[in-house]
């Protein structure tokens, strides 16, 4: 049996390029980008040189682009500091968000509530499309901050991020989007955009695990959630992971480059998966297929079949792909995606395919023929 | 060997030893740790309930094995199967086991439609029971570790999933198995018996039963306590808390010790007698279960009527919907709602749920 890795969004290989630039940093440049003295000043010039590479490929100024430690820190920054901004005034804050959004964002924003602000969370369709009534009512409420993600991270989902982004900046309302399946899969140009804050990871890009960014574009207010430094502008106080940094600004610039010809291909390895799975397993249903879908990203439903066994079934054939979210304990909770967008029928077992630059059309091949055996053998044992 | 086997890992020493056995015997070992119920409901934006140790034990001990480990909500099944059950047997005034009714209904039958969905070849656990196959035919046996024997709670097993079973403990006792989990450095290999049930972490069924029937459930509701003949002795708590043969919670004053002979749901009562009238000639037995053929009428059996009670003897009397067995030598405290494992030497050959006492 030769495993297949189709899991590419929930974490993916370091590429080499990235390792390489990380290196040095890991060794002889190890300074305190803070010290004054030559160490500190090497290191202060790798943490710039990375902020610049990361703020044109997406398109913004370097400034702009601040390093926190991952996506779910960028997310939880962005929501909290707009919350706290209002906070520091004497209002009570008021946060948007999509049904469908990542728990970093939809649990944030949920626990403003905690310390009397308000969050109203924007139903999303099985088409995609956003409930704009209960949006435009909420931006004339004068919300702290909207937050639609731009790619959804369990379903491919594409929420119309620059209209929404258009939409509340009519309303003189700031935006967030989380980007982080977004990058390397679709074209990400900020400053194209009237996006004002942007979260990126560098891990599902072939970067390290617990990289960053947040991009706070020129005049955005975001006010502090961690203390103890000057860092980053005083947003992410703490001695800078220059490594991180440095990786992550490479993994940006690269999946930038590549996501045209990237989106591409995955997008034709995707079809070819959904077309054989679709042809064997006639039952199943395509999560999202009215919708605008990212490349990389294929959910299946499959009504007679029980998750659990599913899951453990592909695991056994060497095939690795994710279900709804997992806690700790390896249990399967619902989806609050599938729930969002399609309710009580959201029944049976869901797997997340997700693909990546190590995928062929032979690894495609193998996982669907093992796809078909699992859910076959899965629904005789239902049924029996 | 080969094939592919699911085995049940509840995170203790038995199920870690027996999924160690069956991978050093060349199978394609799978565990499986199924989630019976929520243990702990305390509220918060993620729940902790998947956090309970013993599936962190289980999974802790497939990595030290190298094999793939799943988790199985099986949750509603074990609550409608087992718990409800469990709590309804005691407003009717009589003692379940609910071991046997997970065994019976709930733990293999899932177990075995997980292991077919998975392609497995057959399924284990790490219970104290010998099974031995032979062509077209399946018997279960008594555990060589006396001691630690579980056969008892087998009873109920369907006869046509015995050609799947393995119980690789059967033939071992249970300080080899402790020392063979040493061996193999698994973490579990000192963790204590566990023998509260499992779903009442306070050990005091009660505290269950008052979560889960209505506040002013008869059960839970004060009642008489009354002698053979009817009279009025005193007043009980709850019959909930009385199972036959027992002597606690009956107050004082009686002229000679007293113990429960009966408890009737119908009227509250709870009788009382001197010990000689716990004793029953037979017992009659119903939801019969065989693993082979159903024994004839006239047969001579050994009989066990609670975990680690010895077997006696007994002739079956009448055997249909229900059976009737009949002692060589009265016996104490028949508990109905308890179990009556049938064997014939070491041999168990199915047997029933306590009706009544005769």
């Amino acid at each position: 049996m030769n495993p297949i890795y189709l899991d590419y969004a929930a974490t993916t290989p370091v590429r080499d390029e990235v390792s390489e630039a990380m290196r040095p940093l890991l060794s002889d440049e190890f300074g305190n980008p803070s010290s004054r003295h030559r160490w500190g000043r090497a290191a202060s010039a790798r943490l710039e040189e990375a902020r610049e590479r990361s703020a044109a490929a997406l398109g913004v100024s370097p400034p702009e682009v601040l390093f926190v430690r991952g996506g779910t820190e960028s997310d939880n920054l962005a929501i909290l500091g707009r919350a706290a901004v209002w906070s520091t005034r004497g209002d009570e804050p008021l946060v948007v968000v999509s049904a469908i959004e990542h728990k970093a964002v939809l649990e944030a924003a949920e626990s403003v509530t905690g310390s009397g602000g308000k969050c109203v969370v924007v139903g999303v369709g099985r088409d995609g499309a956003l409930d704009v009534d209960s949006l435009h009512t909420a931006l004339q409420q004068q919300p702290a901050v909207v937050s639609m993600m731009w790619v959804n991270n369990e379903v491919g989902l594409m929420l119309p991020v620059t209209e929404v982004a258009e939409m509340a900046h009519d309303a003189g309302v700031v935006f967030h989007t989380d980007a982080v399946q977004a990058v390397g899969k679709v074209p990400v140009r900020l400053g194209e955009t009237p996006i004002d804050l942007a979260t990126v990871t560098g891990h599902k890009i072939y970067g390290p695990k617990g990289t960053g960014l947040l991009v706070v574009r020129h005049g955005t207010e975001v006010a502090p959630r961690m203390f103890g430094g000057g860092q980053e502008k005083s947003l992410r106080p703490g001695t800078e992971d220059v490594a991180g940094a440095v990786g992550m600004s490479v993994a940006v610039e690269l999946a930038t480059l590549e996501a045209e010809f990237e989106a591409r291909r995955l997008t034709a390895l995707r079809k070819q998966l959904e077309d054989s799975l679709v042809a064997e397993l006639g039952s199943i249903t395509i999560h999202g297929a009215e919708a605008k879908r990212a490349p990389h990203i294929l959910s299946i439903g499959i009504p007679q079949a029980d998750q659990e066994i599913v899951l453990a079934g592909l695991d056994l054939e060497g095939i690795a792909v994710s279900g709804g979210s997992a806690c700790d304990s390896g249990a399967v909770a619902k989806s609050h995606v599938l729930l969002a967008m399609y309710g009580d029928d959201a029944r049976g077992a869901t797997v997340r395919f997700s693909l990546g630059r190590g995928t062929t059309s032979d690894d495609i091949h193998a996982a669907a023929a093992a796809a078909v055996t699992v859910v076959r053998r899965a629904e005789a044992a239902g049924s029996s | 060997m080969s094939g592919r086997v699911l085995v049940a890992m509840s995170g203790g020493v038995d199920s870690s030893v027996a999924a160690a056995l069956l991978v050093e015997q060349g199978y394609d070992v799978v565990g499986a740790t199924m989630k019976t119920f929520c243990y702990s409901e305390k509220a918060g934006p993620s729940k902790t309930c998947c956090g309970l140790d013993g599936i962190m034990d289980a999974q802790r001990v497939a990595r030290t094995l190298g094999i793939p480990h799943y988790v199985f909500d099986v949750e509603e099944a074990f609550t409608r199967d087992v718990i409800d059950d469990f709590v309804e047997e005691y407003a009717n005034g009589r003692t379940p086991n609910p071991c046997v009714r997970c065994n019976s209904n709930t733990k293999f039958k899932d177990l075995l439609a997980r292991g077919r969905a998975l392609g497995c070849d057959g399924i284990a656990s790490g219970h104290y029971v010998r099974i031995e196959h032979e062509a077209g035919a399946s018997a279960l046996f008594r555990g060589a570790d006396h001691e630690k024997d579980q056969s008892y709670f087998l009873w109920g097993l369907p006869g046509d999933l015995l050609p799947l079973l393995q119980f690789p403990l059967g033939d071992l006792t249970k300080p080899e198995v402790r020392s063979c989990a040493r061996e193999l450095g698994l973490t579990t290999a000192d963790k204590p018996e566990s023998q509260e049930i499992c779903f009442v972490p306070t050990g005091d069924y009660r505290d269950l039963l008052e979560k889960r029937l209505a506040p002013s459930h008869p059960a839970l509701e004060p009642g008489p306590i009354v002698d053979l003949a009817g009279r009025m002795l005193g007043r009980h708590a709850g019959y909930a808390g009385y199972t036959v043969g027992q002597r606690k919670r009956l107050g004082g004053g009686f002229s000679e010790p007293m113990f429960v002979v009966a408890v009737r749901a119908d009227t509250r009562e709870v009788v009382v007698g001197p010990s000689e009238a716990c004793f029953s000639a037979g017992v009659e037995v119903g939801e019969l279960n065989w693993h082979g053929a159903a024994p004839e009428e006239g047969r001579e059996i050994k009989v066990q009527i609670r975990y680690r009670a010895p077997p006696v003897s007994a002739t079956i009397e009448a055997c249909g919907e229900s059976a009737r067995l009949m002692f060589e030598e009265p016996q104490r405290a028949v508990t109905p709602g308890q179990s009556a494992a049938v064997y014939e030497g070491e041999r168990l050959l199915g047997g029933g749920r306590i009706l009544v006492s005769v």
